[in-house]
């Protein structure tokens, strides 16, 4: 159990280790190309302008308004840090980074007006939560139900075509396949909407909204299903049948066990940890994917955020984004090694 | 997946030793023995040769001179289908012809008459949508030359279109006088007073009594076409062979009238159609070949390198190296590339090496955990250990007689990053961050979301960029497919 606990804190350490890198890697390219400085000073000149164009209406005198805007403008570089280096200024951003404290957008807002990064993150992350959440689920149980069917017909006609279709589904980009799917469901066939998460005008009752929004949700997570089902449903396969193969399943047969008592003991559950890694990895692969589906099926979450943020080079969202990313992506990876303690008895009794 | 160190340092029992003598002739005799091996070397053969034709028939900066460049393109349709759409669907495909040598000469008493034709087709589906020409020079010696075009319409009308004044020798000016030779001169022929005079003084002698408006602005649809039978005023297009007629006077024998172009402007454009600037779609779609092939090549190799080197630095020395490689690429492998991509991209600047500089950096450590655990395998094998015992040096060893034993595996690897490589440059120029001086077909796909084409089903322009994207993509894991024997000695048919 001990060495279970070590493992564990070594992972969860590496894996801050992660994070840590990236923000470093964040505020180094930030600082060291200049383009925080560029950014504030940017930002001083605009300040001191408006200053200016509000003192002139009540000093008077030229050389009395220089000296007030110089001494104010002084003080606005010093608020802002300009006055310290990038390697000493962006320390501390960062720890405030880490607190989630992510600070404001220059354009982008939250639907009532809100600048703060936080603010808009919150809004913005339970949609894409309901299309990876969502996809996954579908694609975890269409995966388990056809790979489990499929061992029993290995190496059949099926079973290659599955072996091809999960090859090609990694050749083929889920946005492309988005792209697809809207010429063709919702441009020719005009079963789906083509994009957006609510209809104009959006209907009243709470219950109708939330139909609507599945309703466009509908293709978004069909993309995804679609991409990522085959190598799962192959994964599944492939683990199950090396399983099959295992003395203890013969053991159970020549016992006599029902057969659906031997698929669901004495093989599943054996197979059970490379299983969910699969469905883990692939959950944490649609989380970057997601930049691209959400931009093609204008699904206002993250990933469009992401984009839109690029968009209109509001460089504090990609900041705060990027690590909100990373957070996520790295918390995923922590919770796999977690299920991956609790599925499999080896590493939980290994002593 | 926790333990991975300590699981790959003790060999498995039941997997043969990783030894493979003659890796790359056992390699090629793979590729060609199954059937996915061969479509794949199929493919990549395909992608090479057009490559290389690209390579050595486009200017070396095809992005910025022409595919960027809005002159280049100004005379094509915007949005037109593939000329090919016409067996399906009511389009007119473009044409362009350059006149260079005149169907007749006559020679009269004020010098000499050029007659150049060019046959213009139309049909009732369709017609032209614009008549244009465009003169790429003229000299002359006494008096400008006169330049007077004409269509021949199949009901019997012969239509004076458009002349083009060239302007007469200015003071001080010394012949030959030369004209338009700078920059071409494009004369709109289907529109003007000369043409519509011409027009409804031949449709109230052809078709009398019939009350017609001519359009306003351009009048092809005219031109090409009569009265409806109905009386209503309406214009139908014509079916039958019209001919443009360009006739030029000079004065003087010698004078020179350079190759003239003449743009029926249809809705269909070449083989690929045109996108939203005009821009020959086949043309970017062929360039996108070699972008891809050196994105993945140059990519996968690099990625190679450092993570096979790596591996085998760390699997063979061990000890504290071992530690802060494995370290630094459990980090490293743990990082969220896209967002990191396009970080750096927006920050730094939209160009290919720094998207294949960053794909490098992230994609690596994958390869140095296997290669390292393999290594390990091969550290305590018979091989390592005579070498070492007749004194061979640890680079030596490393370079001479660890390496070949992991190249095929390595090489197999390699084959797998390209894939992923032209995906993510995909991805990213689908973004909006593409290097705008290299058009790619993830480029061509963003300025069709861009600016809508999706939602209007212009399906040429996002079709075949992904299907390209998709198809070079496939082939790389064709290739890898049918090379994963050597990943994985276990499906090593028994020969």
């Amino acid at each position: 159990m001990a060495a279970t606990v070590r493992q564990l804190v070594i992972r969860a350490l590496t894996l801050f280790g992660v994070l840590l890198a990236v923000l470093i890697l964040l505020v180094i390219s930030l600082g060291a190309t200049g383009y925080s400085d560029n950014l504030l000073r940017a930002q001083v000149s605009e300040e001191t302008r408006a200053l200016r164009q509000s003192l002139s209406q009540t000093v008077r005198d030229p050389a009395e308004l220089e000296r007030t805007v110089a001494a104010r403008q002084a003080e606005i570089e010093r608020f802002y840090g300009l006055d310290t280096p990038w390697y000493q200024r962006l320390p501390p951003a960062v720890l405030r980074v880490l607190r989630l404290d992510l600070g404001e957008s220059r354009s982008l807002r939250t639907a009532d007006g809100s600048r703060d990064v936080g603010a808009i993150v919150r809004e913005r992350l339970p949609y894409t939560m309901l299309l990876l959440t969502s996809s996954s689920l579908v694609t975890s149980v269409t995966g388990l139900i056809v790979g489990v069917r499929m061992t029993t017909r290995a190496g059949g006609r099926l079973d290659r075509g599955v072996a091809y279709f999960a090859a090609i589904s990694f050749a083929v980009p889920a946005w492309w396949l988005g792209i697809l799917f809207i010429l063709v469901f919702a441009f020719r066939l005009q079963w789906f909407p083509s994009g957006g998460m609510l209809s104009t005008p959006p209907p009243e009752a709470e219950w109708d909204r939330a139909r609507d929004l599945a309703w466009h949700a509908l293709l978004p997570i069909l993309t995804i299903v679609v991409v990522s089902v085959g190598p799962y449903i192959y994964t599944v396969r492939t683990m199950t049948l090396s399983v099959a193969q295992e003395d203890h399943v013969l053991l159970a047969r020549a016992k006599g066990l029902p057969e659906r008592q031997i698929t669901n003991r004495h093989i599943l559950r054996v197979a059970a940890p490379p299983i969910v890694t699969g469905l883990v990895l692939g959950l944490a692969g649609s989380l970057s994917g997601s930049i691209l589906v959400e931009t093609i099926f204008n699904w206002q979450g993250m990933g469009r955020l992401y984009f839109d943020a690029v968009g209109s080079l509001d460089e504090g969202v990609i900041v705060a984004l990027t690590f909100v990313f990373t957070l996520l992506y790295v918390m995923l990876r922590f919770l796999l090694d977690i299920l991956y303690v609790l599925l499999d008895p080896r590493v939980r009794l290994a002593s | 997946m926790l333990d991975a160190d300590s699981a790959a340092a003790e060999p498995e029992p039941g997997l043969p030793p990783v030894t493979e003598r003659g890796g790359s002739r056992g390699a090629l005799r793979l590729l060609t023995a199954s059937g996915s091996g061969r479509v794949g070397l199929l493919l990549f053969a395909l992608m090479v040769g057009l490559s290389l034709w690209v390579t050595f028939t486009y200017p070396r900066d095809f992005g910025v001179s022409r595919w960027s460049n809005p002159a280049v393109w100004a005379d094509n349709p915007r949005n037109a289908p593939p000329n090919w759409t016409r067996f399906f669907d009511d389009v007119v495909p473009h044409s362009v012809r350059i006149l260079t040598t005149p169907a007749e000469t006559e020679t009269i008493a004020a010098g000499e008459v050029r007659t150049f034709s060019v046959p213009i087709e139309s049909s009732a589906a369709g017609s032209p949508g614009s008549l244009s020409m465009t003169l790429n020079g003229v000299a002359f010696r006494e008096r400008p030359p006169a330049l007077l075009a004409a269509l021949v319409r199949p009901d019997g009308g012969r239509i004076r279109l458009s002349s083009v004044p060239i302007a007469a020798p200015r003071p001080g000016e010394s012949p030959p006088f030369r004209r338009f030779y700078e920059s071409p001169e494009r004369v709109l022929l289907s529109s003007g007073p000369t043409a519509a005079q011409s027009l409804s003084g031949f449709f109230a002698d052809r078709y009398p009594g019939v009350v017609i408006s001519l359009p306003q602005g351009d009048l092809s649809p005219a031109l090409f076409g009569r009265p409806a039978d109905d009386g209503s005023g309406r214009i139908v297009a014509i079916d039958g062979d019209f001919e443009l007629e360009i006739q030029a006077v000079v004065a003087d024998p010698a004078d020179e009238i350079a190759p003239i172009r003449v743009t029926a402007a249809g809705t269909a454009y070449g083989l690929m159609g045109t996108d939203g600037l005009g821009r020959d779609l086949w043309e970017g779609l062929l360039y996108g070949f070699p972008v891809a092939l050196l994105v993945a090549t140059l990519t996968a190799g690099a990625s190679t390198l450092i993570g096979a080197s790596l591996g085998i630095v760390s699997g063979y020395r061990g000890g504290a190296i071992d530690a802060v490689i494995q370290r630094f690429s459990d980090i490293v492998s743990n990082v969220p590339t896209l967002p990191l991509l396009i970080f750096l991209v927006t920050l730094l600047g939209r160009h290919l090496w720094l998207i294949m500089l960053v794909l490098v950096a992230f994609s690596w450590p994958g390869l140095t955990i296997l290669v390292r655990s393999m290594v390990l395998q091969l550290r305590s094998g018979q091989l390592v250990e005579s070498a070492r015992a007749l004194g061979a040096s640890r680079r030596r060893i490393m370079t001479h007689h660890v390496f070949p034993q992991v190249a095929p595996f390595i090489i197999a690897q390699m084959i797998f990053f390209a894939p992923g490589a032209i995906l993510a440059e995909a991805s990213l120029s689908f973004l909006g961050l593409g290097d705008p001086s290299i058009p790619t077909w993830g480029q061509m796909l963003e300025a069709g979301f861009r600016t809508g084409a999706l939602y209007v089903g212009y399906w040429w322009w996002v079709l075949p960029p992904g299907i390209l994207i998709v198809l070079t993509a496939i082939a790389f894991m064709l290739l890898a497919l049918a090379l994963e024997p050597i990943v994985d000695p276990r499906l090593r048919r028994p020969s």
